[in-house]
């Protein structure tokens, strides 16, 4: 019985796209099993997912009732204060619109400039592309806490410290995602660039209209990663910047869990604020999710 | 609100309150914030005030709501007034907002400064030394200019100063069947009401976990962090002091505000947490603006075996020697600093003027705080030279955890770290 | 079929054919990337290390004249010079070691079963459950930080639940006592032996790094699993599905029982995905930061400190901008030195590993 699953088993190693289609280890059939498999999974996804619901319930409840009742995913009185407090009486709305800023301009900027040095280190020769490549390889080594003090440090010299030039410009680069596009680039045919070459086209205007057009599943990859990245970013910010008019969601939503608009413990405001946050990259992790999971694995290459 | 201009019977009570301060500054138990002669501001700190068309920031930290609210108004008038604009920012960590604005070239104008960060940034020249230029410098408790002078120059102009007293929930204090007579007056005493009044779901007696609270326990025990300036942290009175406390954290009539659910002992006392706390002037407009509904009264804190003691805090306008408009800023501190204002800031949020000239008028309209006042008469200051603060901030981390640590040890410890800073 | 990227260098120059303006425009290319990463990264860290060797205090440029070199003098006060600024650094080393040994072997683990199970799951089930696992990785880690400060709050959902059992939550995040002390005070232990209390490291006795991460740190720690299992759960349910199925079904017709199949057959071939998650893991345990910064600030009683939040702490809030350079270049020491460790202990046998598995896969004919 077993034998017969081991050979379309054997042919799944081919690519992930199909791993997904047939169903690999039955447990010999034994339903039993499966249903304890399903419940050991079920009480443990209930564990990941129960403190999300948390969250949204208590900041539907008044500050009482988050105290003394903190389980309940159904507030006994609806309670839309948190909201109304932290879009009226708060800089709120700026939070977001500074983190909105930041992440679209550094999402757009990092697809453009990560594919660019991708395809250049992926197909075109020049000298010092090795040298390139060292640095990259090398600056993924530095852990990004060593570089809080001294990011400050540059930003000042620079006169970008409390601008919004000085918020994005630093993470306009990844080195993670030059890798990423690099990767992707050289799986494409060199024949379809040397026909576009042999036709005449400029190195840029090969990339631009004839190799990134097809890069649309890397580029989606990237998208997400820039945007997961920055809109999720606190170092940075803190460093960079210390005007209130420049404050971004997270830096802002920090200082409220340090009690800076709710005294010590008002609890429902600041789970309406994390929930408010987390709306964004929640929506586009379901959207995408079959892609991130995907890549995730895809990356690891043993 | 109003301000009397008959004198009368309170004629007394102010003169006896403005001699009071003054000693004060005698008695308070750490030296001068002067360190030890080894640095001096740098050219830019003295000299003559900047002027431009520059807009003026501020930067507070805040107790809450009503003291940003009043801030904000005041100098809103201000600039109405004179036709400078300035704004007011509300910080979330004033000492790290401080220190990048200042490294990065780019401070607020205007901040509120206490003396142990006032010898860190007057070392390296961030600050102005404009005390000398105020117009009503004569006006300040010379105890207050004493704390916010270093190496002769007075840096900024105090603007409040409070004391830690007793507030008591009287609804809870009569439900336990007290009386004005049972106010403590003695640790013994104070045994005794804490126990009565720790039931229904709140403590006795509720406060921060820090020294800057439990230091009221030490100065009545007769001690101190420094005295006659040295290193008395593991002084018999401080482990005394100390071994009280534990003894009432152990036994659940001491709480910290930490462990009962509350972000400092005002909120505590708000959420009827803890029948009393000992927090500072600050906590009257906390309470009108945030808790209306608790009834409560302010009583000093019961004297220990050393006598009644307590503990003073007082902020100071800081000026940045960056700013581009100190003659404005100047003026808004002048204005600020004025007896009506100190006066409006005192019946909104709570402390005391830092004027003498305020003094009786401040009595008349706040009979129910003359405990605060009385405790300006013997309370200590926290030791403020450079690296003070962070010996405090260490100290503070082992008291997080008296009730079940070696009061001995954090003594000793901490007495090894201050002497490498005071001597 | 396409030609080989390296053979074209033998086509002839770059600046004819259908290669021009390759070499302009490779550098062109590159030019964004090289500018960004090399004025924002490679030279703030040139920045630092010149600070962390100098006196700045904090006022004017680090590069002005009046800055003095200092040699040694930051990391001798952080590291040997018996003050507070030592001291600080060793609680932090303490916090941030046993946060390490704690998350990186239980996430690890954890990640692994949750890949077992899911990947043994039935294909409906098995979206929803990789779905579930994997979200909270996407929160933001101060979003998540708040609601922990909910969960674990003293009237929170854990106390709660905990007093269902009968059990007497700890106020979580004010609670400084360290569990491995609770858990021995437990049994009696209460003070250290001698030789333990007198001798320490960094300012810090034996005993005292003996005393586990406190309440606190281990809400982090829980708080820490629970964001990076899903990450990781995604690398192992790749390299499971790549685990040839013929292996196990040959070990079974062996005689060997399923808990066997797993230790001995699968579980080598999953070494080398295990050496990325337990490296990615150990680097970023070590940088802890955007938490402590949220949640507790480094309380209750400094047993929060990270060397990443004192160095910023050090600098930003002391603004001894020298010594928190110093802090921030030994914790980069210790990540590197963590790496390569790693990298020592598992190469042997991994290359051993991945020849057999290689010679047995060479070896059947499918």
């Amino acid at each position: 019985m077993t034998a017969a699953e081991a050979s379309p088993g054997a042919h799944e190693q081919q690519g992930a796209s199909t791993r997904a289609n047939l169903p690999r280890r039955r447990l010999n059939g034994n339903l039993i099993g499966q249903l304890v498999l399903f419940s050991i999974l079920l009480g443990l996804a209930l564990v990941y997912i129960y403190p999300f619901l948390v969250q949204i319930a208590t900041s539907l409840k008044t500050d009482a009732e988050a105290t003394s009742n903190p389980i309940s995913l159904f507030p006994n009185v609806w309670s839309w204060a948190a909201y109304e407090r932290l879009f009226t009486r708060s800089d709120f709305p700026r939070w977001i619109t500074n983190s909105a800023i930041v992440t679209i301009s550094v999402t757009l900027g990092r697809v453009f400039f990560v594919s660019l040095a991708g395809y250049a280190l992926a197909r075109l020769h020049f000298r010092g592309r090795g040298l390139v490549f060292a640095m990259l390889v090398g600056v993924m080594a530095v852990p990004g806490v060593v570089l809080l003090i001294p990011k400050f440090l540059v930003l000042n010299q620079l006169n970008l410290y409390d601008t919004y030039p000085g918020m994005i410009l630093p993470l306009l680069v990844d080195a993670a995602g030059v890798f990423i596009m690099k990767n992707f680039f050289e799986s494409i045919p060199v024949s379809v660039e040397e026909q576009a070459r042999v036709d005449g086209a400029g190195p840029f205007r090969v990339f631009w209209s004839v190799v990134l057009p097809m890069a649309r599943p890397a580029l989606i990859t990237i998208v997400i990663l820039s945007f997961q990245g920055s809109w999720n970013e606190l170092g940075h910010f803190i460093v960079s910047t210390q005007s209130p008019q420049l404050t971004t969601l997270t830096k802002g939503v920090a200082s409220l869990a340090s009690g800076q608009l709710s005294a010590g413990t008002q609890y429902p405001i600041k789970l309406a604020a994390s929930v408010i946050m987390t709306i964004p990259v929640a929506v586009m992790f379901f959207i995408f999710q079959k892609r991130i999971m995907n890549t995730t694995e895809g990356a690891d290459k043993g | 609100m109003t301000w009397l201009t008959s004198r009368g019977s309170l004629g007394a009570g102010s003169l006896a309150l403005a001699t009071a301060l003054v000693l004060a500054g005698c008695t308070s138990t750490s030296p001068e914030a002067t360190p030890s002669g080894t640095l001096s501001p740098t050219s830019s700190s003295v000299g003559d005030l900047t002027s431009s068309n520059d807009p003026l920031t501020l930067l507070i930290a805040s107790s809450g709501d009503s003291e940003t609210k009043s801030v904000e108004a005041a100098v809103a008038a201000w600039s109405a007034k004179t036709g400078v604009q300035a704004t007011v920012e509300v910080a979330s960590d004033l000492a790290q907002q401080l220190a990048q604005g200042f490294a990065a070239g780019s401070p607020p104008d205007l901040f509120y400064m206490s003396p142990d960060a006032l010898a860190g940034f007057a070392s390296n020249g961030s600050l102005k030394a404009y005390g000398d230029f105020l117009t009503n410098k004569r006006d300040f408790y010379p105890a207050l200019v004493d704390n916010f002078t270093v190496d002769g120059n007075f840096y900024c102009a105090p603007k409040d100063f409070s004391t830690l007293a007793l507030v008591i929930n009287t609804d809870m204090w009569s439900a336990a069947g007290l009386t004005d007579a049972d106010i403590p007056k003695t640790w013994d005493d104070l045994d005794a009401v804490s126990a009565k009044l720790t039931a229904n779901g709140h403590v006795g007696l509720a406060f921060g976990p820090q020294f800057e609270r439990i230091g009221v326990f030490t100065a009545e025990a007769g001690g101190g962090l420094v005295v006659d300036g040295k290193a008395a942290v593991n002084s018999d009175a401080n482990l005394t002091a100390l071994k009280y406390v534990q003894s009432h954290l152990q036994d659940g009539t001491f709480a910290y505000s930490s462990d009962i659910g509350a972000g400092w002992g005002g909120e505590a006392f708000g959420k009827q947490l803890a029948a009393m706390v000992i927090e500072g002037n600050w906590i009257t407009g906390f309470m009108t603006n945030d808790f209306p509904d608790v009834n409560f009264r302010v009583a000093e804190l019961p004297a220990g075996p050393g006598g009644k003691g307590t503990l003073q805090y007082t902020n100071c306008w800081g000026m940045s020697a960056d700013s581009p408009n100190q003659k404005a800023a100047l003026d808004l501190v002048e204005y600020l600093t004025a007896p009506e204002q100190q006066l409006t800031f005192s019946a909104e949020f709570g402390p005391m003027p830092s004027i003498a000239s305020a003094a009786d008028a401040w009595t008349v309209a706040n009979p129910t705080l003359a405990a605060f006042l009385a405790g300006a008469l013997y309370a200590q200051y926290l030791p403020s030279q450079a690296g003070a603060g962070d010996v405090i901030a260490d100290l503070n981390s082992q008291l997080e955890s008296l009730k079940d640590g070696d009061p001995g040890a954090i003594l000793d410890a901490e007495q090894a770290n201050l002497q490498a800073v005071v001597g | 079929m396409a030609t080989p990227v390296t053979t074209s260098r033998r086509a002839g120059s770059r600046s004819h054919g259908i290669r021009r303006g390759e070499r302009t425009a490779g550098w062109l290319f590159s030019l964004p990337v090289i500018v960004i990463l090399g004025v924002f990264l490679f030279i703030p860290v040139l920045m630092a290390i010149w600070v962390s060797f100098s006196d700045w205090n904090g006022r004017g440029s680090p590069l002005s004249t009046s800055v003095h070199f200092t040699g040694l003098t930051n990391y001798a006060a952080v590291a040997t010079d018996g003050g507070l600024a030592e001291r600080n650094l060793g609680l932090a080393l303490r916090n941030n070691a046993w946060y390490v040994v704690l998350v990186v072997p239980t996430q690890t683990a954890l990640s692994l079963m949750l890949a077992v199970l899911v990947n043994r799951a039935i294909l409906r089930g098995r979206s929803f459950f990789r779905t579930a696992f994997y979200f909270p990785s996407v929160t933001s880690s101060v979003a998540i930080t708040v609601l922990w400060l909910f969960l674990f709050s003293t009237t929170g959902v854990i106390n709660k639940v905990l007093s269902w059992f009968g059990i007497n939550g700890p106020n979580w995040f004010h609670d400084a006592r360290g569990i491995v002390h609770v858990a021995l005070g437990a049994v009696g232990v209460n003070s250290p032996p001698a030789a333990l209390a007198n001798h320490g490291l960094f300012g810090i006795d034996w005993w005292e790094w003996l005393s586990g991460p406190s309440f606190a740190m281990t809400a982090f720690i829980l708080m820490a699993i629970f964001t990076t299992s899903g990450t990781f759960m995604l690398l192992f349910i790749a390299a499971l599905q790549n685990i040839s199925p013929e292996q196990a079904e040959a070990g079974a017709l062996d005689g060997a029982n399923g808990w066997q199949q797993f230790w001995r057959i699968t579980l080598p071939q999953l070494r080398p995905t295990m050496f990325t998650v337990v490296t990615l893991g150990l680097i970023g345990t070590w940088q802890v930061f955007d938490q402590i910064y949220t949640g507790t600030k480094g309380g209750p009683g400094k047993t929060t400190i990270t060397p990443a939040y004192l160095s910023y702490q050090t600098a930003f809030e002391g603004q001894e901008w020298g010594q928190g350079s110093a802090i921030a270049f030994v914790l980069f020491l210790i990540i590197i030195a963590f790496t390569l460790l790693q990298r020592w202990a598992l190469r042997e046998r991994r290359l051993s590993k991945r020849r057999s598995f290689h010679h047995q896969t060479r070896g059947k004919t499918s």
